[in-house]
C-alpha cells in the first residue's frame, strides 16, 4: 500500500472509531447498533493473574467463560436493556467517557481492516462512584460504503478482578 | 448503643443474640456496617465453618493450583503428587510473604519470592538457602512447613476446608439441606467447572449478597430490564406461589420456586430416557428435568426444588445447578464475587455451548441479570453507616410466623408457600448463634435445630 492509502485509510479508521465512540458516550445506543455488522463477535475474554510460565493461561479461550461473548441479537438485548428505565444500573445513567488511542492498522484483507487500539473508559455514576477500565482491543472493520461495520470486537481489559459494581457500560 | 452491651470491647453472648428479632424478622443494620462484628465473623464463622475451595476438575495434574480465601486468609488450593488436595495457608513461614501471587497456575514447588525458602506441593519445607552455613543447621524444617487447614473433604468433588480442627466432619456439617444444595449440581452426573471464574467486587457487606440469594421477592421489580430486554421470561420460572423453603442445620438453606408434588408424582414414574424426551418439549434452553438418581441426591421432596441453595456461609447454587457464586468477605462494607459455571461431562456439545452461553450472559457483572443488583447492595450497605439510617431495623419480616413446616415420611422437612422471607430469616438467626458461639461446643450445643412447626 502506498503512503497515501495508508494515510487516508488510518484516518478513516480513526475517524469511525472516534464516532462510534461519542455514539456511545452520548448514550445514542440505538444508532451505535446501526454501525455494528450482522455477524459481529463481541468478546471479553477473563483475564487472570498468572506467572511468567503460565502466561498461555492468561485469558480464557473462545468458547469459555467470558465478561463478554455477544452476537447481535445479544447487543441488541443489551441496548433495550439500556432503553429501559427500569435498567436501575443505569438510571441515573452513567457518565461514560470513551478515549481511544494508540490506533493501529494490524492488517488488510479484502474488504476487512484489523485495527488494534488501547482505550481508557472512564465510567462514573452518581455522586461519588468511578470506574475505571484501560485495555486493548482488536476490532475487525468492515467497508460498508464510504463507511465501516464493525464485525468484531475483542476486548483484552488490564483488569483481573473487576475493580466495580458492575459492567453495565459498553466498551 | 445501650451500655454494657459490649463486655470489655467485646461482643456478650446476649448483646449478640440481640442482633436479630427472630419473632419479627427485624435485623439491626450494626450487622451489615460494624468493624468490630466484621472481625469477629471472620473468627466465628469463616476461620471456623467449612469453606468451599474448588471442584476437583479445576485441579486435574499434579502441581495445578488456585489461591481462594477463607475469610480474608489466602490459602493456596493445590493438587500433590500422590493426588490429593491441600489446603495451605498463603504466608512463608519465615517471615509471612505470600508463596503464590499469581490467581491459579501450575506449580513444582513453592518458593517464596523473599529469601527463597521452598515448599513441597503438600506444604513441607524442603528447602532453606543458607541452612547450613548462616543457619548452622539449626532449623527445624520439619516445624516450619506452610500451615495446613485443619480439615479438607469433598463431596460430589465440591472441595471444602475448614481451620477448626473440632469442627464436624463435612457431611454432618452439609446436613441434608446442604447435601441436597451440592447435590442439584451433581444431579445431572459428574460434573466439571467450566474455564474462567468471573470475578468482581461490590461495595456491600457480604451478608446482602448471601440473604439476596433467598429473595425471589425482588426478582420482578430489581430485574424488569433482564425480562422487557428480551433476555429471559421471568414469570416462567418465577412462580410466586409454588416456593419451597428448606431449613437446615447451620444456616444451610434452599429456597425458591418448586415443581409441584403431583407433577413430581408423574416425573418419578417416568425413565430417564422419557424425562429426556419430556424436557425437549419445555420452554427454554437450559430446563432440565433431573434423572432418576436427583432423589438420591436431593432428597425425595429436595429433588423438587428449582430454587436456590447456599451452604453457609457464603456458596450460593443457581440456574439449577449450572453456576456457583461464592461472596468473599473484604470488610464489612466489600465483598467480592466469583462466579462459577459447572456443567455435566457427559452434557452434549450443543448443550454446554447453550449452558455458557446463558451463564455468560445472566450473571457476572456485565450480566443481564445481576448488573442490576449491585447497586441495591451497596446503598442498603451505605445506609447502614449513617447514624440515624442505622439505627432503623432491616425489615426480613414477610410472612413471619404464616407459615409451616411439613415434615415428610424420609424426615425431609420443607415449607411450601408463597413468596416469603424465611431463608433470610433462618440465615440471620443461624448467624447470631454463629457469633455467640465461643467454640464449636458451644455452637453444637447452642444451635437451633430445623423448624419442624410453624415458622
Ligand atoms: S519471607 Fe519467605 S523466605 Fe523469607
Ligand atoms: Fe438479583
Amino acid at each position: 500500500m502506498q503512503l497515501a492509502e495508508r494515510v487516508l485509510l488510518q484516518h478513516e479508521v480513526e475517524q469511525f472509531l472516534y464516532a462510534e465512540a461519542a455514539l456511545l458516550d452520548a448514550r445514542r445506543y440505538r444508532d451505535w447498533l446501526g454501525l455494528l455488522a450482522d455477524d459481529i463477535h463481541y468478546w471479553m475474554p477473563i483475564r487472570r493473574t498468572v506467572t511468567v510460565g503460565d502466561l498461555d493461561m492468561e485469558f480464557t479461550k473462545p468458547g469459555a467463560m467470558a465478561y463478554f461473548d455477544d452476537d447481535r441479537q445479544l447487543l441488541e438485548m443489551r441496548v433495550k436493556k439500556l432503553e429501559a428505565s427500569t435498567a436501575w444500573s443505569e438510571n441515573p445513567p452513567s457518565r461514560s467517557r470513551h478515549l481511544v488511542t494508540n490506533v493501529r492498522i494490524a492488517g488488510v484483507e479484502g474488504d476487512e481492516v484489523t485495527v488494534e487500539a488501547c482505550f481508557h473508559l472512564y465510567r462514573t455514576r452518581l455522586n461519588s462512584e468511578v470506574d475505571g477500565w484501560v485495555g486493548r482491543r482488536i476490532d475487525v472493520l468492515r467497508r460498508a460504503g464510504d463507511s465501516f461495520r464493525l464485525a468484531r470486537r475483542h476486548i483484552f481489559l488490564d483488569q483481573t478482578v473487576i475493580l466495580a459494581t458492575n459492567m453495565s457500560t459498553l466498551f | 448503643m445501650p451500655d454494657g452491651e459490649r463486655a470489655n470491647g467485646s461482643w456478650s453472648r446476649a448483646s449478640l443474640m440481640s442482633l436479630f428479632d427472630r419473632e419479627r424478622g427485624v435485623l439491626d443494620r450494626r450487622v451489615l456496617s460494624d468493624e468490630s462484628l466484621y472481625r469477629l465473623e471472620l473468627e466465628r464463622i469463616f476461620a471456623r465453618g467449612w469453606n468451599f475451595m474448588c471442584h476437583e476438575s479445576q485441579l486435574p495434574n499434579t502441581g495445578d493450583y488456585l489461591v481462594n480465601y477463607i475469610g480474608e486468609d489466602q490459602v493456596i488450593v493445590v493438587r500433590d503428587e500422590s493426588g490429593r488436595i491441600n489446603v495451605l495457608l498463603n504466608t512463608c513461614r519465615h517471615r509471612g510473604n505470600a508463596l503464590c501471587r499469581a490467581e491459579q497456575g501450575r506449580a513444582k514447588s513453592f518458593v517464596c519470592t523473599y529469601h527463597g525458602w521452598n515448599y513441597g506441593l503438600d506444604g513441607r519445607l524442603i528447602g532453606v538457602p543458607g541452612l547450613k552455613t548462616y543457619y548452622r543447621d539449626d532449623l527445624d524444617l520439619e516445624r516450619h512447613g506452610l500451615v495446613k487447614a485443619a480439615q479438607v473433604d469433598s463431596h460430589l468433588g465440591f472441595v471444602f476446608a475448614t481451620m477448626a480442627a473440632d469442627a464436624p466432619p463435612l457431611s454432618d456439617y452439609l446436613g441434608d439441606v446442604g447435601l441436597a444444595g451440592l447435590g442439584m449440581v451433581g444431579a445431572f452426573g459428574e460434573v466439571e467447572v467450566i474455564d474462567g471464574i468471573q470475578k468482581n467486587v461490590i461495595d456491600c457487606n457480604w451478608k446482602i449478597a448471601v440473604d439476596n440469594l433467598f429473595d425471589w421477592y425482588h426478582v420482578t421489580y430489581s430485574h424488569a430490564s433482564a425480562n422487557s430486554s428480551g433476555f429471559t421470561e421471568i414469570a416462567r420460572f418465577l412462580q410466586p406461589n409454588q416456593q419451597m423453603v428448606m431449613l437446615g442445620e447451620y444456616g444451610h438453606a434452599i429456597s425458591g420456586p418448586a415443581m409441584p408434588k403431583a407433577r413430581q408424582d408423574q416425573i418419578d414414574g417416568l425413565s430417564d430416557e422419557q424425562r429426556v424426551e419430556m424436557a425437549k418439549t419445555l420452554p427454554g434452553n437450559i430446563v432440565r428435568i433431573r434423572p432418576k438418581a436427583a432423589a438420591g441426591l436431593m432428597g425425595a421432596e429436595g429433588v423438587r426444588s428449582l430454587g436456590h441453595p447456599n451452604i453457609f456461609p457464603n456458596l450460593w447454587i443457581t440456574l439449577g445447578g449450572l453456576q456457583m457464586c461464592l461472596r468473599l468477605p473484604r470488610g464489612p462494607s466489600s465483598t467480592e464475587l466469583w462466579w462459577y459455571t459447572v456443567v455435566p461431562k457427559n452434557a452434549s456439545p450443543e448443550f454446554r455451548r447453550q449452558a455458557i452461553r446463558f451463564c455468560n450472559h445472566a450473571f457476572g457483572p456485565a450480566g443481564l441479570f445481576e448488573q442490576d443488583d449491585g447497586e441495591n447492595w451497596s446503598q442498603s450497605t451505605r445506609a447502614a453507616r449513617g447514624v440515624s439510617s442505622g439505627a432503623i431495623g432491616h425489615h426480613l419480616g414477610m410472612g413471619v410466623g404464616r407459615d409451616r413446616v411439613t415434615v415428610s415420611a424420609t424426615g425431609e422437612r420443607f415449607i411450601e408457600t408463597c413468596i416469603n422471607e424465611h431463608a433470610q430469616r433462618w440465615l440471620y438467626r443461624s448467624w447470631t448463634e454463629w457469633m455467640a458461639a465461643r467454640d464449636w461446643a458451644e455452637l453444637r450445643a447452642n444451635h437451633s435445630p430445623a423448624p419442624t412447626a410453624a415458622v
